[in-house]
């Protein structure tokens, strides 16, 4: 007998029987179902069972109205599927920070010219938050770690900037709030322990990095710090090279939770008032024991006892809450005099009575206190948070004041801290996109004019890339990578014409075809092979056979720099014509007007062909500002 | 491990993510499935490694054409070679 495979998965997995009954039953309770397990669940897998879960109830017909979201992810990654994952955590929000989000996707390390080119696809998409994760691999010291520190720190300043001017320039084109993702820091032991003595290592290198982009980020950008989530989860555990290599995932499937739910968290802050008070029971959430019964000497508060130490550290936690502007106040079911005593007497307390805005100690529902605490201090119901050790109370609190958090304490005062840190209620946080409409409105004008500045920051950035290329005609030694692209690329392909490794030598041993390659680097590394062309000769005519280009140097004027030989070669063969083809798949639908926005005059349009033709003698040179190390049949 | 046993394992995993019977054969592909999307396949290969106590190689499952391809490919795992 096999085992069953519902005996072996997780025990969460096995957990969701419920949620499916509800999605065959097109049960409602569904929704809270979900939001409930979403909120409890920590690995990849379970995420994305619940999200699937979802889609299959909204195929069923369950639905439930949220408000939508316009979120755009762009980075040094493949950014699917953590948008899946980010949809369903803002779809499972706790309302009013829930959204029905719908996504653009920029293309795999793309986010430069996505960002610098005000006719991208982003921008047409009108994003309300982008989602930036910026590629780690730029972010490497390129010198010796034995350098000078001011240049290393120089270098570091420098990306941080880089990094921000793309915010700025992002943000300023249609104002889309800002969620910048910063660096994990690496989990293997190279380069050793000299690793904490230097920036140059990867681990100090981002690190000051992180540091900078935190300490200068405009109130539009939101670091979703991935250094302190990947810390948490545990640095080797944040990182995949396996799915890296497979799919250019930036995270483990696990640390990609963790991100997830922090873009979803932050983006959901945006929108909702945080909470302004503390709400405090006494007897056994501030000290230990109960006032009334053991009196002024009989509770625990203070350094004598572990315990009582332990509900200090909470007075003193709540106290420094109130230095970032929460109130605390006390609803207790005591006798008022008794209740107050600590609190005027006890030489241990760390909270005093100028410490509580409003003292309800009383026999009445601690619901009705709640409603009378919110009533004088004139703030709503749901910017207070009620806390309390006793399961009975949070109950009555949720069902008569649903609009109140509510935080059940354990009966281990040493974690009470850290409860109500991880409720996440109290952190301070930027102020609201309305706050931040007020407050920047004299940056604008300073701004349009950056934009401006930015058009030409396109030439700018290309020139500091330090570009360079090789050139070459077709070799033996790279057949197979020719054959792999002519097989695998399908954006940026014009003709999407296949060839296997013999055909490519076939076509190589034929005097009527030429065919180059194109390598190209910048100072941040090499991109390999990343553009094949192959042309055609027949009666002074080159026919462009084959044009095709990985999508992660587009608009870096590689085609430009292919045209220009392309031209050069066909001048050599004697041809007066260029002719370009476009042959439209499912897939090419970005290169459509590639040989018109390169000055070819189209010749013929149809359904499944599109011709253009080019006069090679009357071309003058384009301009790149790539350094052309080797050109093709130079050797001839 | 064989093919068939591999295969008789999967079944109650996909029976679980699918929600549905997916009747597996050896010659069954991700196209047959109306379900069976980048995101789930994802969910497979998350639930077979952890279900198989395997863990397979980089490009190891991209490169299974079949459902049958695929349980070759765990009991190669399994075999631990």
């Amino acid at each position: 007998m096999l085992p069953s495979a519902a005996a072996t998965l997780a025990p969460e997995v096995r957990g969701l029987a419920a949620l499916k009954d509800a999605v065959l039953r097109r049960d409602p309770m569904f929704f809270g179902l979900l939001r409930e397990r979403t909120a409890a669940a920590h690995t990849c897998e379970e995420v994305l069972l619940l999200a699937t879960l979802r889609k299959k109830a909204e195929r069923k017909g369950l639905v439930t109205e949220l408000p939508s979201l316009r979120v755009a992810l762009v980075g040094g990654y493949t950014l699917y599927p953590l948008n899946e994952l980010i949809g369903h955590f803002l779809f499972t929000a706790k309302p009013p920070g829930s959204f029905h989000a719908e996504f653009l996707l920029g293309d795999y390390d793309n986010y430069i010219s996505e960002i610098l080119d005000p006719s991208s696809k982003l921008y047409e998409f009108k994003p309300e938050v982008i989602v930036f994760l910026p590629s780690s691999r730029r972010c490497r010291y390129s010198g010796n770690l034995l350098d000078a520190r001011d240049k290393q720190e120089a270098e570091g300043r420098n990306i941080a900037t880089q990094i921000l001017d793309l915010c700025r320039v992002a943000n300023s084109r249609g104002g889309a709030e800002i969620i910048l993702a910063n660096f994990p820091l690496p989990g293997r032991f190279d380069p050793g322990p000299y690793r904490a003595r230097t920036l140059g290592s990867d681990w100090s290198f981002r690190k000051f990095v992180n540091l900078e982009l935190g300490l200068n980020a405009p109130s539009y950008v939101h670091i979703c710090d991935a250094e302190f989530l990947s810390a948490r989860r545990g640095t080797l555990a944040s990182w995949d090279a396996r799915g890296w290599f497979e799919s250019k995932q930036a995270y483990s499937p696990d640390m990609s939770v963790d991100v997830a739910r922090e873009c979803a968290y932050l983006a959901a802050s945006l929108r909702v008032a945080p909470k302004k008070v503390a709400v405090l029971d006494l007897d056994n959430t501030l000290w230990g024991g109960v006032v009334g019964d053991d009196g002024l000497d009989g509770i625990e508060i203070g350094d004598t006892s572990p315990r009582g130490e332990s509900f200090k550290a909470f007075q003193q936690y709540l106290l420094s809450l109130t230095h970032r502007g929460i109130l605390l106040a006390v609803c207790s079911k005591n006798d008022y005099e008794k209740a107050i005593e600590p609190f005027e007497k006890h030489p241990e307390m760390v909270l005093r009575m100028k410490d509580i805005v409003a003292f309800k100690a009383n026999w009445q529902p601690k619901s009705e206190n709640i409603r009378q605490i919110a009533a004088e201090l004139n703030l709503g119901l749901d910017s207070l948070v009620f806390i309390d050790d006793n399961p009975a109370e949070i109950e009555i609190v949720k069902q008569f004041v649903p609009e109140v958090e509510t935080v059940l304490l354990s009966d281990d005062p040493s974690e009470y801290v850290g409860a109500l840190q991880d409720t996440r209620y109290f952190e301070p946080r930027n102020l609201t996109a309305e706050d931040l409409e007020r407050v920047d409105q004299y940056k604008r004008e300073a701004q349009r004019r950056e934009l401006l500045a930015a058009v030409t920051d396109m030439d700018a950035y290309l020139e500091s890339l330090g570009m360079e290329a090789a050139i070459r005609e077709f070799r033996t030694v790279d057949v197979p990578r020719i054959s792999q692209l002519i097989n695998k690329s399908n954006q940026f392909n014009l003709t999407t014409r296949r060839r296997t490794e013999a055909q490519v030598q076939e076509a190589m041993a034929d005097p009527v075809y030429f065919g180059f390659t194109v390598r190209l680097a910048d100072r941040f590394g090499d991109h390999g092979l990343i553009s094949i062309v192959i042309g055609k000769v027949a009666g002074g005519e080159a026919e462009v056979d084959t044009w095709l280009m990985s999508c992660r140097v587009l608009k870096r004027q590689v085609e430009e720099l292919v045209l220009n030989e392309l031209v050069r070669l066909a001048l050599a063969r004697g041809c007066s014509r260029i002719k370009g083809v476009y042959v439209p798949s499912a897939k090419n639908g970005m290169v459509r007007n590639h040989y018109q926005a390169l000055g070819f005059t189209p010749t013929l349009t149809s359904a499944d062909r599109l011709e253009f033709e080019l006069d090679p003698r009357l071309y003058a040179e384009r301009p790149v500002r790539i350094r052309v190390a080797e050109k093709s049949y130079d050797t001839k | 491990m064989t093919q068939s046993e591999a295969i008789a394992q999967l079944q109650p995993i996909f029976d679980e993510l699918f929600m549905e019977k997916v009747e597996l054969t050896p010659e069954l592909t991700a196209k047959d499935v109306e379900d069976w999307d980048s995101l789930l396949q994802i969910s497979i290969s998350l639930a077979v490694e952890q279900h198989f106590g395997i863990r397979f190689r980089v490009g190891e499952v991209e490169a299974t054409k079949s459902v049958g391809d695929f349980a070759d490919l765990i009991c190669r795992r399994v075999a631990g070679n």
